[in-house]
């Protein structure tokens, strides 16, 4: 089954298209959406939560059309945004207190389970939460609404090496019984190399390829020089296709 | 939507949008112009939007499990309850000064039935300018005020110079046959205030459902 399917989303700003971006996340798998800053991966992530209005497109999660069924599919999904902070100032407690009330499947043994295994203090405030930290306080929420796709935008930036590696290993526990699924979106490739199954890249608004992640590296072997005899790696991928040449 | 509201007085109030909603008090000063209790029930909304932007109040809310229009709702549901909250508080002290205080209010009008009514059109003006230009962006909460502050304020001079002359005196009144003349005005608020809510969601909720967060 699909945990979601988007097609054709298109989104016009003055200076920025995105255009006609359509791919497809099955259930239990992790789906890693790259491009460099700028590319529209948050624009993109938005036009599926509706918080940016796309100007063409469909989206449904589970089957379900997004813009029809909106509150139901929104109560099984997590979303974090890396770098955004909510309420800085509340304590956590305070945070789930509401948050708590807007989802019906909503496993207060589960959160406490996850608050514990996050080793996440409810007493603390927003501000004084690492960004790992904050990620994980953001998943614990999900999780404990039994969210069955999550959609997690740059939610490795910033963290250093040890906190990368260890939210990547937990998205890879997360998805491991194959009922939910994720989707990220990154720049950094070394992430998608540790944790993906599939690959979404987005260069300039437009999809570029959308494939499982031993597939993608495949179709862009051609980038390949004559001296090199390996695979070349996502990085290389990345940096060849984006590269430009100043003329200055 | 109670959920929603728990939301906002949780989450989303500034501790200031309280303070000012309690000093409805001010009507027992002895000589006080009382329409500052209405700016100050416009002053609290604006805290609590600026204080919204700075925590990412609506990013929150866009990603539970409501409607956009949700966000609009909820925002709408917690300025008209602060100013609902303000009158009521400041109504048990208005009849107590009565009693207490029966010289009267020297500094402008006194609180009376033709008080609340003109409360409820200023809080009108105020609250169709600043929700509706508000959400038009989601974030532009300065200007917004500005728009609507100056028109409120204009609305709270009016009230308070026009009881000085002569042939307006019954709106200064608090004498029974005064208060049931000035009847009309606080009907007319009513009518006024609740028409203008109606209008400001539907017009808010229509402008932000085009806004891209």
């Amino acid at each position: 089954m699909k945990a979601l399917s988007i097609t054709g989303l298109t989104k016009h700003y003055p200076n920025f298209t995105l255009e006609n971006v359509s791919f497809s996340l099955e259930q239990g798998r992790i789906m890693g959406l790259i491009g460099k800053n700028g590319a529209g991966k948050t624009t993109t992530l938005k036009s599926i939560l509706n918080m940016v209005t796309p100007d063409a497109g469909q989206i449904e999660m589970f089957g379900r059309d997004f813009r029809r069924h909106e509150q139901q599919c929104k109560q099984e999904i997590g979303v974090v945004f890396g770098g955004i902070d909510f309420y800085s100032h509340k304590r956590l407690s305070s945070i789930t207190a509401v948050t708590k009330r807007f989802y019906s499947r909503w496993d207060e043994q589960a959160y406490q389970k996850y608050l514990k295994t996050f080793e996440l203090v409810p007493t603390k405030r927003v501000k004084e939460l690492s960004s790992g930290m904050k990620v994980k306080y953001m998943l614990a929420l999900a999780l404990s609404h039994n969210a069955r796709l999550l959609i997690l935008d740059e939610p490795t930036s910033g963290l250093d090496p040890v906190s990368r590696d260890d939210l990547l290993s937990l998205f890879r526990q997360l998805v491991k019984d194959g009922e939910r699924s994720i989707l990220y979106s990154t720049h950094i490739t070394s992430d998608l190399e540790k944790c993906a199954d599939d690959i979404t890249y987005i260069k300039d608004g437009k999809l570029l390829a959308s494939a499982d992640k031993e597939t993608f590296i495949e179709s862009f072997q051609h980038l390949r020089r004559p001296e090199e005899t390996m695979q070349i790696t996502l990085e290389d991928i990345m940096i060849r296709t984006e590269r430009r040449n100043y003329d200055v | 939507m109670f959920d929603l509201l728990y939301k906002e007085l949780r989450l989303a109030a500034h501790p200031n949008l309280f303070v000012f909603t309690l000093l409805g008090v001010l009507v027992i000063v002895p000589a006080y112009p009382y329409g500052m209790v209405f700016l100050f029930g416009c002053l609290g909304p604006f805290i609590t939007f600026m204080y919204g932007r700075e925590t990412n109040d609506i990013y929150y809310t866009a990603l539970l499990p409501v409607k956009k229009r949700a966000i609009v709702k909820s925002k709408v549901a917690l300025v008209v309850l602060s100013q609902l909250v303000q009158l009521s508080v400041s109504l048990p002290f208005a009849v107590l000064r009565l009693g207490l205080i029966p010289d009267g209010n020297p500094a402008g009008i006194e609180a009376n039935v033709a008080y609340y009514g003109f409360g409820l059109m200023i809080y009108t003006v105020f609250n169709v300018i600043f929700l509706t230009h508000f959400f038009k962006s989601g974030y532009n909460v300065g200007w917004s005020f500005l728009y609507a502050i100056i028109p409120a304020t204009l609305g709270v001079l009016i009230m308070e110079i026009v009881v000085h002359f002569p042939q307006f005196a019954w709106l200064d009144s608090v004498e029974s046959a005064m208060l049931l003349r000035q009847l009309p005005i606080l009907l007319t608020g009513l009518i006024v205030y609740i028409l203008g809510i109606i209008a400001t969601y539907r017009i808010s909720a229509k402008r932000f459902d085009q806004v891209d967060l």
